[in-house]
């Protein structure tokens, strides 16, 4: 069996602080070095290296359309460990491969990613999608109302610009709310979902939740670790420091990857009208995860 | 046919490869290219993957939905177009991805890389798919830099043991950005596939080689925690670096090719060396990259110092 789960997430949900806290778990040295590639193997499902590199073909002469068409011969490849480009020692036992990808069909309707034959599971991570727009703002350097344009918008797209070779793949994001369905709904794999909020209140409990689903059990002490030493105050340090390398390239000057990560900071970076406009687009999907609205109270006639 | 010299080796086309320069015919070209039903699959493939397979001196590719490759022994180049209508996605096939892989059929070190000349010897650029490595080319092309090659290099050694290089003689390819940012709109040639927005520039093409090589360039961006500059790794890492530029680097990690590709890594690492070039991947920062290159060869003697 593959041990290879994906960390799935829409961006800006707290899927690169998991991960963070996954390579700290043994890192008995201090705090792991946020621009040191993990101990898990790591990447993302859109990397264009192991595309090329098993395939024989450029992805980068190929439309992105065509590219679809073969990823999931990637990810069944990936299962296996197929895109190591050192054979020299065993695979790694443990696999976590970030994705942004909405979960959804290649062209001729099998899983994009290859669903059970591409990973044993998937932990899933959302968050508030009001927490969401403001963090995605300053991700992409847009006004939030342009975040939450974009959160809504179903033909959303990372690295799909036809004008030049984006790093990594396209990865088609579609809304906020189908790309969580998408991850909750399917069929293919396991799921464990981990709301961004709970591993802000409990980040032991549902590391050790997630790690557990994994079939990479950590102990205690492991957890601890990893809990005090990628906490957000030490990955903003550490970014302050050197940078952070995942970041985007046109992140404006003093701006943070790591920016808050609070839970509820909406409530001063929103105003009502966004709020709104949010909950309008995604009041359904947000109930079901728990996310209470509060339009109808802020609507709600006052005295 | 049409004639070609690719990496030191003459080749015959049954159809036209934009992008290259026609030569004069030759009665025994090294290598033909031609138009053929090609087989669905081997007798009995030694290895087997999702678009190809291997068995002895024969390999299959299949491109889908565009084109399949029978390339047997790296003298032959057979090709099949899926249909009539993707004709003219054909040709980049042929000379950026087939014709590399019968460089390594015929046991020569095909490497992933660009090159241009600097005072009468070659500078090479490694680095995968996205890399830089033609916008760089390009952009040395602009201070007067020949262009030996655009995306495959072979490297090799002279009579005398001394390092040398054929470039693919390709046309640079570039992007549309990378054309509108490096003010080139007047060089466009036609896109390399119809849906893309890359094309064939006329760029000045350099003498075909053999080259003398100068250096050799890794190409890594500057992402933290590495900052631009200029290195010279250990000679491990730096063969390293060389054999992951292996044209097509899964190849080349077969038992035929191994050794080849280690004995040719380690011994650029050495002669000419191999460095890592780190630049930030922003067009304001080109000129600051290159003037690092000019200070470097004029630190390596490949150039005079700059007055």
């Amino acid at each position: 069996m593959s041990g290879l789960f994906w960390l799935a997430s829409y961006p800006k949900s707290g899927n690169t602080w998991f991960r963070m806290l996954v390579n700290n778990l043994s890192a008995a040295d201090g705090p792991a070095d946020i621009n040191e590639p993990p101990e898990s193997g790591g990447g993302i499902a859109s990397m264009r290296a192991p595309f090329d590199f098993t395939l024989l073909i450029e992805s980068g002469l190929l439309t992105g359309d065509e590219i679809d068409a073969l990823r999931p011969r990637v990810h069944e490849l990936m299962a296996r460990g197929g895109d190591a480009e050192e054979t020299d020692g065993p695979p790694p036992p443990f696999r976590l491969l970030k994705v942004h990808d909405a979960y959804g069909p290649a062209p001729n309707g099998e899983p994009l990613l290859a669903g059970a034959r591409g990973a044993a599971g998937a932990i899933v991570i959302v968050r508030d999608p009001r927490d969401v727009a403001p963090s995605l703002a300053n991700h992409h350097s847009s006004s939030i109302s342009e975040a939450i344009d974009f959160m809504g918008d179903p033909g959303r797209a990372y690295c799909a610009q036809p004008h030049r070779q984006p790093h990594q793949l396209r990865q088609k994001l579609g809304r906020w709310s189908d790309h969580v369905a998408g991850w909750i709904d399917q069929k293919d794999v396991p799921v464990c979902l981990i709301r961004y909020e709970d591993m802000v209140a409990d980040t032991a409990g549902e590391l050790a939740r997630a790690l557990g689903f994994a079939g990479r059990p950590a102990s205690e002490a492991e957890i601890a670790r990893a809990v005090a030493q990628a906490d957000f105050a030490e990955l903003q340090r550490q970014e302050r420091a050197t940078g952070f390398a995942e970041a985007p390239r046109d992140l404006g000057e003093g701006a943070l990857f790591f920016r808050r990560g609070e839970v509820g900071a909406w409530r001063d970076e929103l105003t009502a009208a966004e709020v709104s406009r949010i909950e309008a687009a995604h009041g359904p999907m947000m109930r079901r995860l728990g996310y209470e609205l509060a339009g109808a109270a802020s609507l709600a006639p006052t005295g | 046919m049409q004639f070609y010299r690719i990496c030191g080796l003459s080749a015959a086309s049954s159809i036209e490869l934009p992008g290259l320069e026609p030569t004069a015919p030759v009665a025994a070209p090294d290598v033909v290219i031609r138009q053929d039903e090609t087989p669905r699959r081997l007798p009995s493939p030694s290895a087997e993957w999702p678009t190809w397979q291997v068995q002895d001196d024969q390999l299959l590719l299949d491109v889908p939905g565009i084109v399949r490759f029978h390339l047997i022994g790296g003298r032959e180049i057979v090709f099949e177009p899926a249909a009539p209508a993707v004709m003219a996605d054909v040709p980049i096939f042929i000379t950026h991805t087939a014709f590399g892989i019968a460089l390594q059929q015929r046991g020569a070190i095909a490497l992933h890389a660009s090159a241009v000349a600097v005072g009468g010897k070659a500078v090479m650029f490694l680095g995968p798919s996205g890399a830089g490595k033609s916008t760089l080319a390009a952009a040395l092309a602009q201070r007067g830099h020949a262009v030996i090659a655009d995306d495959l290099c072979v490297l090799s050694r002279d009579g005398a043991g001394a390092p040398s290089l054929h470039g693919d003689g390709a046309q640079l390819q570039l992007w549309a950005q990378a054309i509108d940012r490096l003010g080139l709109a007047g060089a466009q040639g036609p896109p390399v596939r119809p849906a893309l927005q890359k094309h064939h520039m006329a760029t000045p093409l350099a003498a075909a080689g053999p080259w003398p090589l100068a250096a050799i360039y890794a190409l890594r961006e500057a992402r933290p925690p590495h900052r631009p500059g200029i290195e010279r790794p250990n000679v491990v890492d730096a063969a390293v670096l060389v054999r992951r530029s292996a044209y097509r680097s899964l190849l080349a990690r077969a038992p035929n090719q191994k050794g080849l590709y280690f004995m040719a890594a380690t011994g650029a690492a050495n002669t000419p060396g191999v460095f890592e070039f780190t630049r930030e991947h922003d067009f304001a920062r080109i000129p600051a990259g290159l003037d690092a290159l000019a200070a470097h060869w004029a630190q390596l003697r490949v150039l005079e110092p700059a007055t």
